[in-house]
């Protein structure tokens, strides 16, 4: 954990870029919460390297379990994560900005712009992207969260529940959290000693 | 109070909710019951919500906001909307970086980060029948062309988001009918 090692004065220097990358994320999240995972995942895994895979993955966890919006709850976490309350505080607001003006602007031309034929035609084809963009993202965290055969198991398990049992998110997290914990000590008491480091 | 009145009925409305779709019949609720929309401005707000960027939960707050008492009234149903992440949230995430080092948070992720994984592939699944599906049903080719086109670029070429989103509104200007 590299932000641990980090002076307190670096730390609050990422904050007004953090800001403006959130206004730049807020910009261009279309389809809910896991588009904005996505591009946190391009810049803050892959581009930067401030963030682990595991990180995200578990700042998405946590924040898909908690109540109210995904988005606002993954970026106050991770804000936090990175640089403490100025940051969360920052990537929140940051993020919200864009959507605020942007809705301000729709609803005064509200009729306009919804039987407006062009916008429809264009958004057919921003819809269509976010599956790969999401997708894309999914890729990229398979390494931190399947570490064994179990993991593609846990996936499936999370994979059915949701699409074809209709169970909500946060009884599958908590389903997910149980069964790790218990697979865990299971294989520590197979190896028949304590924790050697379990991935 | 009407300023008031949308922060209460929004805070209620983010606390009792997951995000995305799963609010839409509370928010219809409290809509009608303060009768601040008409049940076809609900379903036109949703749609709307959905084409422009940003939470649906927050675009709905901007939206009737705005309608109710303009610039000001945005304001204060977003920051209802908000008001979740900034109470629950806030707490979670100071016991989240303390904790999360430690070997029974550890063993808990271990599962948790599968099953969410999982979680993203149902999503990708359902947004699937919904992003590409043509107007008078069946499938849409161009919609799915423009997907096609949009991984190739997100995996091979390494393109940026907003580049992909720019140039997938061009094509689909030009390729929908």
């Amino acid at each position: 954990m590299e932000t641990s090692q980090e002076t307190n004065t670096h730390r609050t220097g990422r904050v007004p870029g953090l800001f403006w990358q959130f206004f730049k994320f807020g910009c261009y999240t279309f389809g809910g919460g896991w588009s904005i995972v996505a591009q946190m995942q391009k810049e803050y895994v892959q581009k930067r390297g401030w963030l682990t895979e595991e990180d995200l993955l578990d700042i998405t966890s946590v924040g898909r379990s908690l109540p109210g919006l995904m988005i606002g709850n993954v970026s106050y976490l991770f804000g936090y994560h990175v640089a403490g309350f100025p940051g969360a505080i920052a990537c929140v607001t940051g993020m919200c900005i864009p959507p605020l003006l942007i809705l301000t602007v729709v609803t005064w031309f509200y009729t306009q712009v919804r039987d407006n034929p062009y916008v429809s035609r264009a958004m057919v084809g921003v819809r269509a992207t976010v599956v790969p963009i999401i997708a894309s993202a999914a890729l990229g965290l398979r390494k931190a969260a399947l570490t064994d055969r179990f993991g593609y198991v846990i996936l499936l398990l999370g994979f059915v529940l949701y699409l074809f049992f209709g169970m909500n998110c946060i009884t599958i997290v908590l389903l997910g959290g149980l069964l790790g914990f218990l697979l865990s000590v299971w294989r520590e008491h197979r190896k028949g000693g304590p924790d050697h480091g379990t991935p | 109070m009407v300023l008031l009145e949308l922060f209460w009925s929004f805070c209620k409305i983010g606390f009792t909710s997951f995000g995305g779709l799963s609010m839409v019949p509370l928010i219809n609720h409290e809509m009608l019951s303060h009768g601040w929309m008409t049940l076809s401005e609900v379903s036109d707000i949703v749609a709307i919500a959905e084409m422009t960027p940003g939470p649906l939960g927050l675009n709905c707050a901007t939206f009737a906001g705005t309608r109710v008492a303009g610039f000001l009234g945005a304001l204060s149903a977003s920051l209802g909307v908000l008001s979740p992440t900034f109470l629950i949230c806030a707490v979670a995430a100071v016991a989240f970086e303390k904790f999360r080092d430690s070997s029974f948070m550890q063993k808990v992720m271990s599962g948790v980060r599968p099953i969410c994984l999982g979680l993203i592939l149902a999503v990708l699944c359902s947004l699937s029948t919904t992003n590409y599906a043509a107007p008078g049903g069946g499938v849409s080719l161009p919609a799915l062309l423009i997907g096609a086109a949009a991984l190739v670029a997100l995996l091979k070429f390494k393109v940026s988001i907003p580049v992909v989103i720019a140039s997938s509104a061009l094509l689909g200007l030009l390729l929908i009918r």
